[in-house]
């Protein structure tokens, strides 16, 4: 065989005219493909890792405020988790709420669900720098059912039974008739008392009331005479005259009401005639 | 590794240096030039996807090669392609002595045609085409000696030329 006529015959062997160029842009097509694939995946993996974390996060977050306190003031016992700074890697729940049992011994309450042994170990009171020393209102000595307690442990509340680390506070209830004397009496009493100063224009025909201005003032029996003190003196008939004239300078006051244009005189210091 | 601009040179200039030697590798093989050009396509998107790296261009050459006769043997292996009947290429364009070369060559066996191919068209020794081949270049020697032997049956050949090992 000449090599020639076979390397010449192959050479003439007709192919697509255009291959190469078609074969090129097929080529760079299916780079192209593959690049917005890589580029979805990536995408897609992009997103999935994301969801993925924040899920954990999620999951992180509600596991450790699954005990958390309510967030509005409630009598309730409850207790709340309260992480320290990552740093520390211990937790914290706190003691809050109203002693509902306590132990025989004396050294262990309920509050809520959950038993707290107080032990030599606990702390009582705050002792951060600027605290105050805790009173004896405020921390008292025993523990009783119906106490509010505040304070926190570290251990485990899932246990059911913890040593406190810390009581803050240890507070006796208000007793229910104080309780309600505070709430049927105002915090600060007050009453109205006007002076009544001047001289009479006018006496009534009884001779127990006068009219001082516009305003009509009855004395009754329930009227005090004169200034009652201990460093005052014995009030004089020329300063306080038990009839009740025209022209007379009287002085006193009331706690009526004024506005109704007649009163009863609640205490008559003087009541003098006009000097001649 | 290339970066974008850099692979697509590449593959630009594989394409035109290495293109007309592998769809005729893939010819003698699959005896179709529609197929042999598929499987062409095949190779250079393999090249595409893989990024290989070579040392010199007879190393780029010789993996096209390798990857264009695997994957003319798996064509040659799909059960599509035995079961259809193909028309018989048309050589009709060649002159008569090419033509009838060319389907002498065509007729042999594949163990004889591809040797005498990678020799008579690529100038490969026979130590290189036993590297190509994975065999051993006096098994190759033998199987150029039958093809030729054969081919000198029906075209007659030249009668002093030897195979050198």
């Amino acid at each position: 065989m000449k090599k020639s006529v076979y390397k010449s015959a192959m050479s003439h062997l007709k192919t697509s005219e255009n291959f190469q160029e078609a074969t090129y842009n097929k080529l760079m097509k299916h780079k192209e493909t593959m690049n917005m694939e890589l580029s979805k995946k990536r995408k897609v993996i992009g997103w999935t890792v994301g969801i993925a974390a924040c899920a954990a996060l999620a999951v992180g977050i509600i596991t450790l405020n699954q005990d958390a306190p309510a967030s509005t003031p409630s009598s309730q016992p409850t207790t709340s988790v309260m992480t320290k700074p990552p740093t520390m890697g211990k937790m914290a729940v706190n003691i809050d709420g109203i002693i509902s049992e306590v132990c025989e011994d004396g050294k262990s309450f309920k509050v809520g669900e959950l038993w707290v042994d107080v032990t030599d170990q606990t702390k009582l009171g705050s002792s951060e720098p600027t605290a105050a020393k805790p009173s004896d209102e405020l921390l008292q000595k025993k523990f009783e059912v119906g106490d509010i307690v505040s304070g926190y442990t570290s251990q485990d509340v899932s246990t059911g039974k913890v040593t406190a680390d810390v009581i803050y506070n240890l507070i006796a209830p208000e007793k229910e008739d104080e309780a309600q004397d505070s709430e049927a009496k105002p915090a600060v009493q007050g009453k109205v008392a006007v002076n009544i100063d001047g001289v009479i224009s006018e006496v009534s025909e009884d001779g127990n009331s006068f009219k001082v201005g516009d305003l009509w003032v009855t004395v009754t029996q329930e009227t005090k005479m004169g200034i009652d003190g201990p460093t005052t003196a014995a009030p004089s008939e020329e300063l306080l005259q038990k009839e009740f004239k025209v022209g007379n300078i009287v002085s006193g006051f009331t706690t009526d009401d004024v506005s109704t244009g007649k009163v009863n005189a609640t205490n008559i210091y003087n009541n003098m005639a006009p000097q001649q | 590794m290339y970066n974008s601009f850099e692979l697509n040179e590449s593959v630009r200039r594989a394409l035109d240096l290495y293109s007309p030697s592998l769809i005729r590798i893939a010819f003698a093989y699959l005896k179709n030039t529609a197929d042999a050009e598929e499987v062409a396509q095949d190779v250079f998107l393999a090249y595409l996807q893989k990024r290989p790296v070579f040392d010199n261009g007879e190393h780029e050459k010789a993996w096209l090669i390798r990857a264009t006769m695997n994957r003319s043997k798996n064509m040659l292996k799909a059960g599509w392609f035995r079961s259809r009947n193909p028309v018989p290429e048309d050589l009709s364009y060649l002159p008569k002595e090419e033509s009838d070369v060319l389907q002498a060559v065509l007729a042999l066996d594949k163990k004889y045609r591809i040797p005498i191919h990678l020799h008579y068209y690529e100038g490969y020794s026979i130590q290189e085409i036993a590297t190509i081949l994975e065999a051993k270049p006096a098994t190759v020697g033998t199987w150029m000696a039958r093809g030729r032997a054969i081919l000198k049956e029906k075209i007659g050949g030249i009668e002093d030329e030897e195979v050198c090992l």
